[in-house]
């Protein structure tokens, strides 16, 4: 449904999507990590047709997004970040104006603005105005209207940005529901635990480029089954380092330094809490200073910090 | 075409939530608009009007046909006579509440007919400027009128005078009287006829109907309602733009043109009913023929669109919306003065007035002023509805092209 093919958006000199290409098929969802300023939203504006691509291409069910616009877009839905309503007009004229947007009419506009208020729960609130909604509520309309014309690709761009519990676990359904109807769903986001709920396949993005790509299962199986400790102090530079090495040296062989600073450092090994007492030692010894420990057990969130080497809501 | 109704269907539902704003543009320009009606009613076609005092010490036929001549004819119309003892002209001048004070002192019929100079005491009031003028003007002619008929008839008038007479005269008396004044009026007859003079007298040129003042104004305040409802809807265009709707447009497959198009409509719409209610106010109060509300409705809604065309084109070429007021909102005042709504062309000097009629505004309330003054209906000349409707097609031409190279994206 959806191909990116060697994917490049250059503003002058700075490259805010370098070289990316990846694949989405129907019936999926398919994430696109990255931490905020990764090229999220660059890419998602050069897939829906908001930006032209410096170069490579964007593919829509076979509709080339630059040359064929009109046909790419009719088979794409885009649920922006920002709320894109008119507050000024009651729920169901939005859906029904967007409707018609994507060139919907008749019968088959009015049964489809009922049944998708329905799915998103404002079924009794159809009449009234967005502006007299509680954000979750907007936030669920806005998606409404992104859906409205049964879309075969779907872009979700953090769709649960400042969404209370209960309305995230409804979009998640809405998400859900479309992934039945067999279309395919590009879903960013920085909320690992979303992306691992949600997604059957990942790509991860920093600094516009694409480090990670593949299932949920797949990239869990980089990470082995190391958990990821993160220790803050004050950390002489070399001295530290070959404390570390000399651990390692000594039996710990599947122990990784990620990232060391003079405050921080980040480094992976199996059954971490048990050699907790032998690394403060071997700190101690070249005269560091834990001051906080934080160890986590493998998942997405680690994954990109053992890719990245920093946090993804950094 | 679907695209194009949606937008205006829904840009009519939204606008429809702030009557606020609606009720604003309408009320704006029928409260100057009624202001200045009142302030002009009836400056229009006034004459003025005094009071001559008279003060008759003589007191004979002679001297009452002078003070009658003033309350003769046309002049009666201007002049009120008014017969007063010296002192309360005298007060009544003190206090200007005349234009004007003659005395015709005792003896003035005797003086006249025995040839003796005799004096008329004229007091005007310096207060006033056209009825002293005229006072002063017709005691003139009245005194050449009866030096001419002394020289003429004197000798008669004497004889008539010193004649005597006890009852009828006398059939050869009166024969002679009248045989002496046929033969004096035979003898100037040479002179008097044909005039020695040669009279060519022009007819008038046909009178044409009383503009009144309030009238003209009528456009002017029409263009204040237009102007402000194509102003105030145009920043719509930042409206959408920062509720993310254009960008989501930008998404959707249907013609940007399509939605450009039916915002147009809908603002043409607003705006000719707002323009149209103030119309048909001022239809009703200047009794102005129902015949040319068509006409004038649709030079209203055509000119509405082009407004509101070139104002969201200026709306969309600023950086950010304050900008896009502040410009605007410079532009629109001047433009409104010097375009006839807070004073008429016809109260401009010509040269400020030329240059009104041809700043946009200026130039729609003129030919709004030619359609409601003029005798026929559709007075208006197909190249000022070309001119206006390629001004509304390149003002939506510019607003697609800014919609289009970046407006609706960021």
């Amino acid at each position: 449904m959806l191909v990116i093919s060697n994917l490049l958006k250059q503003y002058g000199d700075l490259v805010a999507v370098d070289d990316i290409s990846l694949r989405a098929e129907k019936g999926t969802v398919f994430g696109l990590l990255g931490p905020n300023g990764a090229g999220k939203s660059t890419m998602i504006n050069c897939i829906s047709g908001l930006l032209r691509p410096t170069s490579g291409s964007v593919s829509v069910g076979g509709f080339d997004i630059v040359d064929d616009p009109t046909d790419a877009k009719k088979l794409l839905g885009v649920v922006p970040q920002e709320l894109a309503l008119y507050e000024d007009l009651s729920a169901i004229d939005n859906l029904r104006y967007w409707g018609k947007a994507y060139g919907m009419r008749g019968e088959d506009l009015a049964s489809r603005a009922k049944e998708v208020l329905g799915n998103i729960g404002l079924a009794d609130r159809s009449k009234d105005l967005p502006k007299t909604f509680s954000g979750g509520m907007k936030r669920r309309l806005n998606f409404a209207c992104g859906i409205m014309h049964r879309p075969h690709l779907i872009l979700l761009d953090e769709p649960t940005a400042g969404v209370d519990p209960q309305s995230r676990q409804r979009l998640f359904d809405m998400v859900e529901a479309e992934r039945r109807h067999g279309a395919c769903i590009l879903y960013t986001t920085h909320y690992m635990a979303e992306a691992e709920q949600l997604c059957d396949s990942l790509a991860i993005i920093d600094h516009g480029k694409l480090i990670a790509q593949g299932t949920v299962a797949e990239l869990r199986a980089k990470l082995g089954a190391r958990d990821v400790l993160q220790l803050s102090g004050a950390f002489p530079g070399d001295s530290s380092q070959q404390a570390i090495q000399k651990l390692v040296n000594n039996g710990l062989s599947d122990l990784e330094l990620i990232a060391q600073e003079e405050q921080n450092i980040t480094m992976t090994l199996s059954d971490a809490s048990q050699h907790l007492p032998a690394i403060f030692a071997a700190l101690a010894e070249v005269g560091g200073n834990v001051s906080e420990t934080s160890l986590r057990r493998p998942n997405l969130e680690t994954l990109f910090l053992l890719l990245t080497g920093k946090e993804l809501r950094e | 075409m679907s695209l194009f109704l949606a937008s205006t269907r829904k840009d009519l539902a939204r606008w429809r939530q702030d009557t606020n704003a609606l009720l604003l543009f309408l009320a704006i320009p029928l409260l100057i608009g009624g202001l200045i009606t009142v302030l002009m009613s009836g400056s229009g076609g006034a004459k003025p009007h005094g009071t001559v005092l008279i003060v008759d010490q003589d007191d004979t036929f002679l001297s009452g046909v002078i003070a009658g001549a003033f309350g003769q004819g046309e002049l009666g119309e201007l002049l009120t006579v008014k017969k007063v003892t010296v002192e309360d002209g005298m007060a009544n001048m003190d206090a200007g509440e005349a234009s004007g004070l003659l005395i015709i002192p005792k003896g003035f019929t005797d003086a006249f007919f025995d040839k003796q100079p005799v004096t008329l005491i004229l007091k005007t009031n310096p207060a006033q400027t056209i009825l002293p003028g005229i006072i002063s003007d017709v005691t003139e002619i009245l005194l050449d009128a009866g030096f001419y008929a002394q020289q003429l008839f004197g000798e008669d008038i004497a004889t008539i005078r010193d004649g005597n007479l006890e009852g009828l005269p006398d059939d050869v008396f009166v024969s002679a009287i009248a045989v002496s004044i046929q033969h004096k009026i035979e003898a100037s007859g040479s002179l008097l006829f044909p005039p020695a003079m040669d009279i060519d007298i022009v007819p008038p040129p046909p009178e044409q109907p009383r503009i009144p003042y309030a009238l003209l104004f009528l456009p002017g305040v029409i263009l204040l309602a237009l102007m402000f409802a194509a102003n105030g809807l145009a920043s719509d265009y930042w409206e959408e733009r920062e509720h993310g709707t254009l960008r989501r447009l930008v998404y959707a497959p249907g013609q940007l043109t399509a939605f450009l198009a039916g915002k147009a409509l809908a603002a043409g719409l607003v705006i000719t009913l707002i323009g149209g209610v103030t119309l048909v106010i001022g239809f009703l109060y200047h009794g102005i023929a129902w015949s040319k509300l068509p006409s004038s409705l649709a030079w209203i809604a055509i000119s509405g669109v082009a407004l509101f065309s070139w104002f969201g084109a200026l709306q969309m070429l600023a950086g950010n919306r304050r900008s896009g007021n502040l410009i605007t909102s410079m532009l629109l005042f001047p433009l409104l003065m010097a375009g006839g709504s807070f004073f008429p062309f016809a109260a401009l000097p010509d040269w400020i007035a030329a240059l009104g009629r041809r700043t946009p505004n200026g130039f729609i309330a003129d030919r709004l002023t030619t359609e409601i003054t003029s005798a026929t209906t559709w007075a208006i000349d197909i190249q000022s509805w070309l001119i206006v409707s390629t001004m509304a097609v390149l003002g939506l031409a510019l607003c697609a092209w800014r919609l289009q190279t970046g407006f609706a994206r960021n």
